[in-house]
C-alpha cells in the first residue's frame, strides 16, 4: 500500500509549484550582485511602471512591517561566545553575500515580476570583504555586522572524560587535519509557497514547501507580529529537502506581501536563488591529536573545529547550533579515557550555514574515522583490527559515552564483520597488490559509523517537542497526524504500518495527514522521525487499542483480553465467527454508544470517543542530557580505482551494512540508504561551493554544482542487522543521515588507499580530478 | 553551460546589475521558414533583431542567466523545421551536414559512423539524451564556445562550413571561423548552412577524449581530438587539437609537425603529448585551473594518439 | 506575440493560445494543466521537464512552445489510461523508484521512450544508466530506479503495456 507514490506516480502531486489561487500574484526576489555593499538608494520607479507590476517591496516596507528575525537558538547563558545579529528578512543597509535579496517584486504574473527585477536600480558602495575563515579572523578584519567586537559568531569549548589523562597514558600521539569543502544539499525542488492574508479576519494561511510548519508558524508569526492562532502553515507535497526546507526566511516576505496587497501571493524560487540564497553546510576545518597506545588502543583527542558559517541571518542561532553535534561527535563508537574539543563558528560574507543531512555530527564521526585510519597505518595495524580493538562491546548497552550520549544498542563488531565478509576484502587487497605493478592504482577504504538520532536540546528551537493524534472516524477509517512532514522519507508507509499493525487494520484504511502547524512538533529533523513523531503515534495507536478493547470487550459482553483486532474486525478470540468491522464498531462507539451497549464507567471517562493525542519524549535524555535517543550503526567498504593520469576516481564496489533497529519497511530504509550514500559520494568527488575572490559564488546551477548521477553513481550492497533500541517505541532507530556520513569518509579513505604509494593524505574534500593530480604532482615533485 | 564565455550578438547588454534566479524571456517574433529563400530573405529583412536558433538549448539559458539582453522584440528564426537543412549527404569524399541535424541523429548516422566515427565519439559524450535530441551541431559551433565538444573532432577532421548570406555561399575553413570566446566570423545577416567533413580514409584514425569534473553531462575542463593517417609504418599528417585550453578550440601546430614523418612508438607519442601541453597557454576558471589543463591536456593527447595507433594496428 | 498553438497534447488535439515568448514548459503546466512536468533549473540541467516531443524525451524547458506546432507531445499524464497507472507507473511504485516525486515524471518519460525503442533487447543497468543521465534524482540514489526500469521491461516484454 503505497497510497502517497501512488498518487504522485499518477500526476496528481501538489507541490508549491503547482499551488492556485483565485487572483493570485507573484513575487520574485530582485538579489544583490555583491558581496559586501552598502545600499545607497534603491529606485523602483521604472519597475512599478512597468504594466502589470502591483508593487516593489524594499529593505524599508520589510523594516517598517516587519519584526527582527526571532532567535532560534541561544547559549550565550553558558559563557561562551554566542552573538546574534539583528537581522531583517531583506536588509535595508547593507547587503552581505552575493545574492542577498535586496528587493522583492509582485506582479500580476512571474514573467512580468522577472522583467521588472531587471529594472529596480540599486546603487551600492562596495566593501571590503570577509570572504573566507582566515580573512574574518584576521585582525582588523573588515565586519560582517558592524556592532560586532569581531566575524567570531562562536566558541564552544567541552571537556569529555579526562582528556589530560588520555594524553598521559599515551605511548604515541598523532596529528590530523582535514578540511570539508562548502556544500549544499539542493533537493532538485527548490523551496517554494503562497501566502494568503486574509484581510477581514487579520489571518494569515500558508501552504508550501514548509519542512517543519510548526517552527515556520512560529518565526512568521514573531516577524509579522500576529498572534501565533491567526496564522496556520501547511505543507504540501515536498520535493526533496534533507534539512534545507526548515528555516522560514523569504518566506515572511511572502507573507508581507499578501498584507500590503491583500492578494494571495506566490513565490517559487529560482534554482540559481536557491543555491546562491539557499542554506550551505560543512566548510570546516579540523586540526587536531589524537593519543594511543602502542597496541592500538585510541584513549583521547584534542581538536579545534573551524567553521566558515557565512552570513547569520535567517534562522539566527541554527548555524551555530551545529557546531556542538559536530564537538561531541568523534567519540562515534569507541571508548575513550577523555576529549579536549573547541568548536569555533566565524561569520564570513558567504551565503548562511543551516541543516543539511548530518548536520554536524557527521563533521566529527568523518574526522575522527580519518584519524583511526591514520592510526592504524602509523601502527601497521588493518583499518578492521584497529576498530575491533576499541568498539564499544555488545554486552555493555546503554553505554554511558564520556560526551553523555547514552549509546542504546548494537553489535558493532556484527556489523563490521558482515561488510567486510560481503566486500570480500581479502580478495580485493590481494588485487590491490596485484594491479600495482601493472600501473593500476586500487583503493580500499573501511570506515564504521553511528549516527545519534532524534534530536532534543534545550536552548532552542529543536527541544524535542512532538505531538501525534490518532483517531478512528465514524466510518472506521483511521486518521494519523503528527509533525513528521513528507519529505520522500517514506513517513506515509512508516505511519500507516505502525499503525495498521497496533490496530489490527488493513493499511488502505489509514490515512496519514498532511502536516499543518496545527500540530505542536519540531518536524523530521535530525533523523527524529523514526524517533520522536514515530514513538508518538505508535504511543497514541497503542493508547487508542486499548480504548478499543476495552470497549469492543464491554460490547462482546469479554474481558478486554480476549478482544482480537485482526484485518480490520474485532472478534473475541474464543468466538471468531462473532466478528464485526472497524466500520461497525466505530459507528456504535460515535452515534450509537449505549446505555445498553457499553459500560457505564467507560461512557463516564469518555474512553468510547476513539481519538487519542499524545506525545513523547526520550526516556534517557532528561537525566543523562544526552541530546540524542538512538544510535544507529554502519559500515562502509568502498573499492575505487584511481586513473592517477587524470585524478578520475571510479567506484569498482560499494557495501553498506545497516543496523537501524526493528525495520517498519525495509523498501523505505534501503532507499534512504542508497539516496545517503550518493548524496556523500557527489561530496568526496565533485560537490563544493566556490567564491571567487570578489566573494562571487561561482556554483549557482547544476552545471557547475555537480551532483552525482546515474552514470556516477554505484552499485550498492546493503545489508542489515535489527537490533531493536530499547528507547524508542517502535524498536526503530532513525536513520535518515548514517548513510551520507559513512559514503564520504569511506571513499576519501579509499582514494588515499589508492595513493598509499604516493605517502598522500587526503584530507581536503571534494577529491575532484584536478585535486587529486596536484596531490600527485605535488608528491612526485612534478611541477607541470 | 553558457557560464564562462562571453555572448556574440551585437545586441548584448552584458552589464549585469542585479542578480536574478532567472530572467524572463524577451519579447519575441517566432518565424518558422521552410526554404533557404525564405530564410535569407528573413535574416535580411530583420537585421540586428533577428536572431538565428536551432536546438536553443544555448539560447534558452543564455537569457535565463542574463548572459544575453535584449532591449528590443527579438525576431527568432527556428531553422529546426526545414527540411533542406535536416540531412546528412555523403558522397564518396565528402560528409555534408545540414545545420539543423540533431545531436542524435549525429550519433546515430550510418554515414558518420563511417565518414567520421570520431565525431560520434564525441556527441555521444556530449549533455544529455534529452538535450542531444534537440541540439545541433550548427549551434554547439555558432556558439563559439571554448569548450564546445563538436569543434575539435571537425577540426582535425579538416571540416569547414557553408555559410549562407544575401550575396551567396561563403565556404570557411573551420580553422578561420573563430575570433574568440562567443565570437566568429559570422555577421548579422548570415546563416550557417552546412557543415562539411572529408570522409575518413582507410589508412587514418582519429579519437577524440575528454574530461570534466564528473563522468556524465559535464562541460570539458579539456577536450582532445587526434587524427592521424599512416603510410608505411611512419606517420604521415596528423592533426591535434584541443578544446578549453584557449578561447577558441585550437589546433597545435608544432605538436603536429613533430608527429609528422615519425613512427609512432612510445618515446614519440610522449614528446608529443609534452609538445602538445607546452604549446598551450589556458587560464584558471570556474571549472578549472591552467596547471590542471594543462596536464591533464598531454594526458589526453598521448592516450588518443595511442588509441589511434591501436586502432591502425 | 500572442500566437494560436495546435498540437497533440497527450494525444488529443489541443489548440492553445500561448505567448511566443513562452517556453513548452510554461505552456504545458499553465494552459496545458499538465502540472506533472515539473520545473527546477529551467536551463536543460535537471531534467525534471522531461516530456517527449515525437516520440523522443526533451527538456520542455530548452523548447519554444510555438515550435511544437503541429507535434506531438507525451506528459506523464498522457500514460495514464482510464485513471490506471501505466505499468511503468506500476514497476516505480512497486520497487520504490520514487522518493519525493519530483524528478519522477521526466524520469518516467525518459524510460519510457527508453524502454519503447528497446524492442526485445534486455536493457543492461548500463545501458539505462548512460539514458538517464540527464534526469537528477537528489533522493533515491538510483538504485530503485534501475530496478523499476527493468521491472517495467519485463512487464512490457510480458504484454502489459501501452
Ligand atoms: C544540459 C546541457 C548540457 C550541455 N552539454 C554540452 C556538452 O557536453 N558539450 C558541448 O559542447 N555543449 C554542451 N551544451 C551546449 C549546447 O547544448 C550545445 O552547444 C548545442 O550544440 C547548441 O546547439 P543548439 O542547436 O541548441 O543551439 P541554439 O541554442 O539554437 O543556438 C546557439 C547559438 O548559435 C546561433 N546559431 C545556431 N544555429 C545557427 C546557424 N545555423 N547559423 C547561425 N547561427 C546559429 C544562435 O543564434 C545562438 O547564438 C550543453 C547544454 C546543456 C543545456
Ligand atoms: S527544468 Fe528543465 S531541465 Fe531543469
Ligand atoms: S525522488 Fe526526489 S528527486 Fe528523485
Amino acid at each position: 500500500m503505497k497510497k502517497r507514490e501512488e498518487r504522485l506516480i499518477l500526476g496528481k502531486g501538489q507541490y508549491a509549484d503547482d499551488l492556485e489561487f483565485f487572483n493570485m500574484a507573484h513575487l520574485v526576489f530582485v538579489g544583490s550582485p555583491h558581496a559586501h555593499a552598502k545600499i545607497v538608494s534603491i529606485d523602483i520607479e521604472k519597475a512599478l511602471a512597468l504594466p502589470g507590476v502591483i508593487t516593489v517591496i524594499t529593505g524599508k516596507e520589510v523594516a517598517a512591517h516587519t519584526r527582527p528575525l526571532p532567535v532560534q537558538a541561544n547559549f550565550t547563558s553558558k559563557g561562551w561566545t554566542w552573538r546574534l545579529a539583528d537581522v531583517y528578512a531583506i536588509p535595508a543597509d547593507k547587503v552581505r553575500w552575493h545574492g542577498e535579496p535586496v528587493a522583492a517584486v509582485v506582479a500580476e504574473d512571474e514573467e512580468t515580476a522577472r522583467r521588472a527585477a531587471d529594472l529596480v536600480e540599486v546603487a551600492y558602495e562596495v566593501l571590503p570583504l570577509a570572504g573566507d575563515l582566515r580573512t574574518a579572523l584576521a585582525p582588523g578584519a573588515p565586519k560582517v555586522y558592524d556592532d560586532w567586537e569581531d566575524n567570531k559568531q562562536v566558541h564552544l569549548v567541552f571537556d569529555f572524560g579526562d582528556p589530560e589523562k588520555a594524553f598521559d597514558m599515551a605511548d604515541q600521539v598523532l596529528q590530523v587535519t582535514n578540511r570539508e569543502g562548502r556544500v549544499t544539499g539542493v533537493p532538485i525542488e527548490p523551496r517554494g509557497c503562497v501566502g494568503m492574508y486574509d484581510t477581514k479576519n487579520d489571518t494569515l494561511e500558508m501552504w508550501g514547501s514548509f519542512q517543519t510548519p510548526f517552527l515556520s508558524r512560529h518565526n512568521i508569526a514573531a516577524t509579522l507580529g500576529v498572534p501565533e492562532a491567526k496564522v496556520k502553515i501547511n505543507a504540501v507535497d515536498i520535493g526533496g529537502a534533507f534539512g534545507l526546507k526548515i528555516h522560514a526566511w523569504k518566506e515572511n516576505v511572502v507573507a508581507l506581501a499578501s498584507k500590503l496587497t491583500g492578494r494571495p501571493v506566490k513565490w517559487m524560487e529560482p534554482h540559481r536563488d536557491f543555491m546562491a540564497t539557499g542554506p550551505h553546510q560543512r566548510d570546516v576545518f579540523w586540526d587536531g591529536k589524537i593519543a594511543f597506545k602502542n597496541d592500538g588502543t585510541l584513549l583521547g583527542l584534542k581538536a579545534t573545529v573551524f567553521h566558515d558559517l557565512g552570513v547569520e541571518s535567517t534562522n539566527k542561532g541554527i548555524a551555530a547550533l551545529s557546531i556542538f553535534p559536530a564537538c561531541s561527535s568523534p567519540t562515534n563508537m569507541y571508548k575513550w579515557v577523555g576529549m579536549h574539543v573547541e568548536g569555533i563558528g566565524t561569520v564570513t560574507n558567504k551565503s548562511f550555514y543551516c541543516a543539511y543531512r548530518g548536520y554536524g555530527k557527521d563533521k566529527g564521526i568523518k574526522f575522527i574515522e580519518a584519524a583511526i585510519n591514520q592510526v592504524a597505518k602509523k601502527l601497521h595495524m588493518t583499518p578492521e583490527a584497529i576498530r575491533m580493538k576499541n568498539f564499544i562491546q555488545p554486552h555493555e548497552f546503554p553505554y554511558h559515552q564520556i560526551n553523555n550520549y547514552v549509546l542504546d544498542s548494537g553489535d558493532y563488531p556484527a556489523v563490521l564483520n558482515k561488510a567486510m565478509e560481503m566486500a570480500d576484502l581479502a580478495f580485493f587487497r590481494k588485487r590491490k597488490k596485484a594491479l600495482a605493478g601493472q600501473g593500476r592504482y586500487l583503493g580500499i577504504g573501511l570506515v564504521t559509523a553511528i549516527e545519534p538520532a532524534g534530536v532534543a536540546v534545550p536552548n532552542c528551537q529543536m527541544g524535542g517537542i512532538t505531538e501525534a493524534r490518532v483517531l478512528i472516524t465514524p466510518d472506521g477509517s483511521v486518521e494519523v497526524h503528527s509533525d513528521r512532514t513528507e519529505i520522500g522519507q517514506g513517513v506515509e508507509i512508516s505511519h500507516a504500518t505502525i499503525v495498521a499493525d497496533i490496530l489490527g487494520m488493513d493499511m488502505a484504511h489509514i490515512h496519514v495527514k498532511r502536516v499543518t502547524s496545527d500540530f505542536i512538533g519540531q518536524g523530521p529533523l535530525s533523523s527524529r522521525g523514526a524517533v520522536y513523531p514515530a514513538s508518538a503515534v505508535a504511543k497514541a495507536a497503542k493508547l487508542l487499542r486499548k480504548k478499543v478493547v476495552q470497549c469492543a470487550g464491554s460490547l462482546m459482553k469479554i474481558p478486554a483480553d480476549q478482544v482480537v483486532l485482526e484485518k480490520g474486525f474485532l472478534y473475541p478470540a474464543s468466538a471468531p465467527e462473532k466478528k464485526i468491522s472497524y466500520a461497525q464498531f466505530a459507528d456504535k462507539m460515535f452515534f450509537f454508544p449505549g446505555p445498553r451497549g457499553l459500560d457505564p464507567e467507560i461512557l463516564k471517562a469518555h474512553d468510547h470517543l476513539l481519538d487519542v493525542t499524545t506525545t513523547w519524549y526520550s526516556p534517557t535524555t532528561p537525566e543523562s542530557g544526552s541530546s540524542y535517543t538512538s544510535f544507529c550503526v554502519s559500515a562502509d567498504i568502498a573499492v575505487v580505482e584511481l586513473d592517477i593520469d587524470t585524478g578520475v576516481t571510479q567506484i569498482v564496489k560499494y557495501v553498506h551494512v545497516h543496523d537501524a533497529g526493528t525495520i517498519i519497511n525495509a523498501q523505505v530504509v534501503d532507499g534512504q540508504i542508497q539516496g545517503g550514500i550518493v548524496q556523500g559520494i557527489g561530496e568526496a568527488l565533485y560537490e563544493g561551493l566556490n567564491y571567487d575572490e570578489n566573494g562571487q559564488l561561482m556554483n549557482t546551477s547544476f552545471s557547475n554544482y555537480l551532483i552525482p548521477t546515474s552514470v556516477e553513481a554505484p552499485d550498492i550492497q546493503i545489508a542489515h542487522l535489527e537490533t531493536p533500541s530499547p528507547f524508542s517505541e517502535t524498536g526503530s532507530k532513525g536513520m535518515g543521515e548514517a548513510p551520507i556520513i559513512g559514503a564520504k569518509a569511506v571513499i576519501l579513505d579509499a582514494i588515499e588507499d589508492a595513493l598509499s604509494e604516493f605517502g598522500i593524505r587526503v584530507n581536503d574534500a571534494p577529491a575532484t580530478p584536478e585535486k587529486v593530480r596536484k596531490w600527485i604532482r605535488q608528491a612526485s615533485g612534478q611541477n607541470e | 553551460m553558457p557560464d564562462n564565455s562571453a555572448g556574440n550578438n551585437a545586441m548584448e547588454n552584458s552589464v549585469m546589475k542585479n542578480f536574478i534566479g532567472s530572467r524572463a524571456m524577451p519579447d519575441l517574433v517566432y518565424h518558422s521558414p521552410k526554404e533557404i529563400s525564405d530564410l535569407l530573405s528573413m535574416v535580411d529583412a530583420h537585421g540586428t533583431s533577428a536572431r538565428v536558433v536551432a536546438g536553443c538549448t544555448d539560447f534558452i539559458p543564455s537569457v535565463r542567466t542574463g548572459r544575453w539582453c535584449f532591449d528590443q522584440e527579438l525576431n527568432l528564426i527556428d531553422i529546426s523545421k526545414m527540411p533542406v537543412l535536416n540531412q546528412i549527404e555523403k558522397t564518396d569524399d565528402v560528409l555534408k551536414i545540414g545545420a539543423s541535424v540533431s545531436l542524435t541523429r549525429i550519433l546515430e548516422s550510418p554515414e558518420i559512423k563511417e565518414g567520421c566515427p570520431v565525431l560520434a565519439q564525441a556527441v555521444a559524450q556530449m549533455a544529455s539524451l534529452q538535450v542531444r535530441n534537440t541540439a545541433t551541431m550548427g549551434g554547439n559551433i555558432c556558439m563559439a564556445s571554448p569548450a564546445a565538444d563538436t569543434v575539435p573532432p571537425l577540426l582535425v577532421s579538416d571540416a569547414w562550413v557553408i555559410i549562407q548570406d544575401a550575396q551567396g555561399e561563403h565556404k570557411v575553413l573551420l580553422t578561420d571561423f573563430f575570433k574568440g570566446p562567443g565570437r566568429s566570423v559570422l555577421t548579422s545577416g548570415q546563416v550557417l548552412t552546412h557543415i562539411c567533413i572529408p570522409v575518413k580514409k582507410a589508412n587514418e584514425a582519429a579519437w577524440f577524449q575528454k574530461i570534466g569534473t564528473r563522468t556524465a553531462v559535464i562541460i570539458s575542463v579539456v577536450s582532445a581530438a587526434v587524427r592521424v593517417t599512416i603510410s608505411n609504418g611512419v606517420c604521415d599528417t596528423a592533426r591535434i587539437a584541443l578544446g578549453s585550453v584557449a578561447p577558441t578550440p585550437v589546433r597545435v601546430a608544432e605538436a603536429e609537425q613533430f608527429l609528422e614523418g615519425k613512427p609512432l612508438d612510445d618515446q614519440v607519442i610522449a614528446e608529443c603529448a609534452r609538445m602538445a601541453a607546452q604549446a598551450i597557454s589556458p587560464i584558471s576558471d570556474l571549472r578549472s585551473s591552467k596547471e590542471y589543463r594543462k596536464d591533464v591536456a598531454r594526458t589526453l593527447v598521448k592516450r588518443s594518439i595511442l588509441a589511434c595507433r591501436e586502432a591502425l594496428k | 506575440m500572442k500566437m494560436p498553438l495546435t498540437f497533440m497534447l497527450n494525444n488529443q488535439q489541443t489548440t492553445l493560445e500561448i505567448d511566443a515568448r513562452q517556453t513548452l514548459l510554461e505552456v504545458l503546466r499553465n494552459q496545458g494543466g499538465m502540472t506533472s512536468v515539473h520545473r527546477s533549473c529551467e536551463e536543460g540541467e535537471c531534467g525534471a521537464c522531461t516530456v517527449l516531443l515525437n516520440d523522443e524525451p526533451v527538456n520542455a524547458c530548452l523548447v519554444l512552445a510555438a515550435s511544437v506546432q503541429g507535434a506531438s507531445v507525451l506528459t506523464s499524464e498522457g500514460l495514464v489510461k482510464n485513471g490506471k497507472p501505466h505499468p511503468l507507473m506500476k514497476a516505480f511504485t512497486d520497487e520504490l523508484g520514487i522518493q519525493c516525486g519530483f524528478c519522477t515524471p521526466g524520469m518516467l518519460m525518459n524510460a519510457y521512450a527508453l524502454i519503447n525503442r528497446a524492442g526485445d533487447n534486455l536493457l543492461t543497468d548500463q545501458v539505462i544508466r548512460k539514458t538517464l543521465e540527464g534526469n537528477l534524482c537528489r533522493c533515491t540514489g538510483y538504485v530503485n530506479i534501475i530496478k523499476s526500469v527493468h521491472t517495467a521491461q519485463k512487464a512490457k516484454l510480458a504484454g502489459e503495456w501501452w
